[in-house]
């Protein structure tokens, strides 16, 4: 080959290196940060089909837990664009938009022709992507809503000699629990540590918010209270005597799960319904995809799927409360595409998309979650969408991971019996103030503490029992 | 007879060396001296990475002050000594016994020392994760071993005093290995003919053990436990995987501690606090060993 066909050779071997390089970069590619699962990966599915094919969404997952967290805040810490969106817990807005690291989703409304306010719930936008509370100010888009649900063995449930059996000790039937005093009847009923049955599974792991989403779905049900939003008071409401109520349910349910469950997580709670081994179990709607798929859940067939129960307080009212679950979809205010991440989320959102996101996962948007379609396409999504009206969370402020893993370490101590709930709670209250005035809140002090803090915060104690139909 | 000036020789060689060692200088000042200089000043100062909006304030020694009159902070202390002192007991009771049986040669014996090396091979975090379900109480395998010997099964991990337990075996699975490693080549360097010596007067195996062995693999075998003391001291991963420093904060080491009020709570002056007395710890407890592994080595 003389000296020309080198050169030839060369120059086409460097424009062709050129052009696909010039190809590369014309892809753009939105990064975003979830914890690994089903609807994580339904979200890559359905981007596939993005029409603008330059654009390619790249999904950086990692385990559900603190990993998560942990990934978000690392980044947003260095201020860096290592990922362009995320999805994160409802109550985690408050840290970082408190932070000044979330783009204003209020700044995306007025500037997009298709995403606006009313393609949501209020509420579901306010869970989701609000901070401060009541303030109008968004910082994310409820992208996959949760709730913390209920699930229980119907063969067990239905057969005639258990329903006498039950009948017959109890005095009442066996049916799906509308209140935690009857689900401790029931779980006691089932359990048989013999035949390798128990009556209740829940989780009380350290790790997260493993312990917390649980033993607070018990306190606000018994009318307690984590703190006052107004005053920022923590003594006498979250160890109020409603509060210790509550918590102390939740560490009784204990005595009717497997020994060890109170190191459990959501994949114990899972493995052990999974199993046979639990007639009734809590467990978020985010599992019941997986719950009610026979190649995973060999009883899932038979099992049937609902709302947690509430629980009669000590001032005779009903309340059913539960912990919210998942995740905002928020921006990376350091990312450099946030105008092609909006195009993206401005077709991500419309009810195709959605639709199909629906079949596997808890949409945000309205006109899906409020359809007959949808409501009809599984045993639990009907009950799901009664579900939100009943959930609560955490505080939103930025202070939350901190507050959050105070709580975790003292109900800890209560589910392990190293101290008493009373103690636990009292500790944790103690704690929680010490956080709070270390970051510049102004405790008023009340001179009374109310015995059912709920009678004071947005009361929603009912005279009767409110019955919710199961599947 | 050239008319250059000649430069003197020793200042010529100065500044040769200067030049070759500037780069490793300056790599070193970047790697070490600026984080550690940074560190210091982090300590001294109440803020956040993760909130930057809000101005960071001086603190002095103030950060220091509030560590160290902490009841909690102590109890990481003592976990964490209890902890590393169970772990290396083990690791080199196990270690020294282990290695004393593969110095000779047997049949197997290479394929048999590389199974017991495996483990040290392993990702802690993945040990940690596969101590959690071996640990589960009701589907565990250590539990169903226990209960097919008529045993009852145990709360592992959500009981303190269990859990502190289940850490140690875990910890000592994975690192007893490295003492296995290290206590083999010690035994291996010893000349043959000092327990052929010993043989022929007639010693027994204990004395030859304890009178020859072990002496003169002393070196290997300090280095050996330093290095096992400083990791068990920093332990980290296995903690975070297996128990999440639980149950309550019963098995919260001081590392564990730092990455928590590092990397959970953000309060950034306060970790780097943490940070630089747990570095004194280290050296200081580096600085005995050094010092006595010199003055064994002089004696020898």
């Amino acid at each position: 080959m003389g000296i020309r066909s080198h050169l030839a050779a060369t120059t086409m071997l460097a424009s062709s290196v050129l052009m696909m390089t010039g190809a590369a970069k014309a892809e753009t590619e939105l990064t975003f940060v979830w914890h690994a699962g089903t609807c994580a990966d339904a979200i890559v599915d359905i981007a596939k089909d993005y029409p603008d094919k330059s654009v390619k969404i790249v999904p950086a997952l990692v385990p559900y837990g603190p990993e998560w967290h942990g990934k978000i805040a690392a980044e947003f810490a260095i201020q860096g664009d290592g990922f362009d969106f995320a999805m994160w817990d409802s109550q985690s807005t408050a840290e970082f938009a408190g932070g000044g690291h979330a783009h204003s989703v209020n700044d995306i409304f007025s500037s997009s022709d298709i995403l606006n306010k009313d393609l949501f719930k209020p509420a579901s936008l306010a869970r989701y992507g609000e901070y401060p509370d009541g303030s109008g100010k968004f910082w994310g888009l409820p992208v996959n809503q949760d709730a913390y649900g209920f699930m229980y063995r119907k063969d067990l449930f239905e057969d005639p000699e258990e329903k006498a059996a039950f009948k017959a000790k109890y005095g009442k039937e066996l049916a799906p629990p509308q209140t935690y005093q009857d689900a401790r009847d029931i779980a006691e009923f089932f359990t048989r540590p013999d035949e390798g049955l128990y009556g209740w599974g829940q989780m009380g792991g350290r790790d997260y918010d493993f312990a917390t989403t649980a033993s607070n779905s018990f306190m606000w049900s018994f009318g307690g209270e984590l703190y006052n939003p107004e005053t920022y008071e923590v003594k006498g409401y979250l160890d109020s005597p409603a509060s210790i109520d509550g918590v102390q349910f939740y560490v009784d349910m204990f005595d009717y799960g497997p020994k060890g469950s109170g190191n459990w997580g959501w994949d114990e709670v899972n493995a052990a319904f999974q199993q046979g081994k639990l007639a009734m179990a809590m467990q978020w709607y985010y599992f019941n995809g997986s719950n009610s798929d026979p190649s995973v859940n060999k009883f899932a067939d038979k099992t049937g799927f609902g709302n947690l129960p509430g629980a009669i307080g000590r001032d005779g009212k009903f309340r059913r409360q539960f912990s919210v679950g998942g995740q905002g979809m928020g921006i990376n205010t350091y990312s450099k595409k946030i105008d092609e991440l909006t195009k993206f989320m401005e077709w991500y959102f419309q009810p195709a998309q959605q639709k199909r996101y629906a079949a596997v996962c808890q949409t945000g948007l309205k006109e899906v979650l409020e359809s007959p379609e949808w409501q009809g396409l599984n045993s639990y999504n009907k009950q799901f969408a009664q579900a939100l009206q009943y959930t609560n969370d955490y505080w939103h402020l930025p202070e939350y991971a901190i507050l959050l893993d105070q709580l975790q370490e003292e109900i800890s101590n209560a589910v392990s019996g190293k101290k008493t709930v009373k103690q636990a709670l009292q500790d944790a209250a103690q704690k929680h103030e010490r956080t709070l005035m270390a970051a510049g809140y102004e405790i008023k002090r009340s001179d009374n503490s109310p015995e059912v803090p709920d009678q004071m915060i947005d009361p929603v104690g009912m005279d009767k029992v409110v019955p919710l139909a199961f599947d | 007879m050239s008319n250059t000036p000649q430069m003197p020789r020793e200042l010529s060689d100065r500044v040769l060396c200067g030049i070759f060692i500037m780069p490793t200088l300056g790599v070193l000042l970047l790697m070490v001296a600026y984080p550690f200089i940074s560190l210091l000043y982090y300590s001294s100062l109440s803020f956040s990475v993760l909130r930057p909006l809000v101005p960071a304030r001086d603190m002095g020694l103030l950060n220091y002050e509030l560590l160290l009159t902490d009841p909690d902070l102590w109890q990481r202390f003592i976990f964490t000594g209890k902890f590393v002192f169970l772990t290396v007991t083990v690791q080199f009771i196990l270690g020294i016994t282990v290695a004393y049986y593969l110095q000779r040669d047997f049949r197997a014996r290479d394929f048999i020392f590389t199974l017991f090396m495996l483990p040290m091979m392993l990702c802690p975090i993945v040990v940690g994760f596969l101590w959690r379900y071996m640990f589960n109480s009701e589907w565990g395998i250590v539990n169903v071993i226990i209960a097919a010997f008529g045993g009852t099964k145990l709360d592992w991990l959500g009981v303190a005093d269990n859990a502190i337990i289940a850490v140690v075996i875990a910890d000592a699975w994975m690192w007893t290995p490295f003492v296995i490693l290290l206590a083999t080549a010690a035994f291996r360097g010893i000349p043959k003919n000092l327990h052929e010596a010993a043989s022929i007067d007639g010693v027994s195996a204990a004395y030859r053990f304890f009178r020859i062995t072990l002496p003169l693999s002393m070196p290997i075998l300090l280095i050996a436990l330093l290095l096992r003391l400083i990791d068990a001291f920093k332990q980290y991963d296995l903690f975070f995987a297996l128990t999440g420093g639980g149950p309550g904060a019963e098995t919260m080491t001081v590392s564990f501690e730092v990455g928590k009020i590092a990397f959970k709570y953000f309060y950034t002056g306060q970790a780097s606090a943490l940070a630089v007395i747990l570095l004194i710890i280290i050296v200081g407890l580096s600085m005995v060993f050094v010092r006595y592994l010199n003055n064994v080595g002089k004696e020898q």
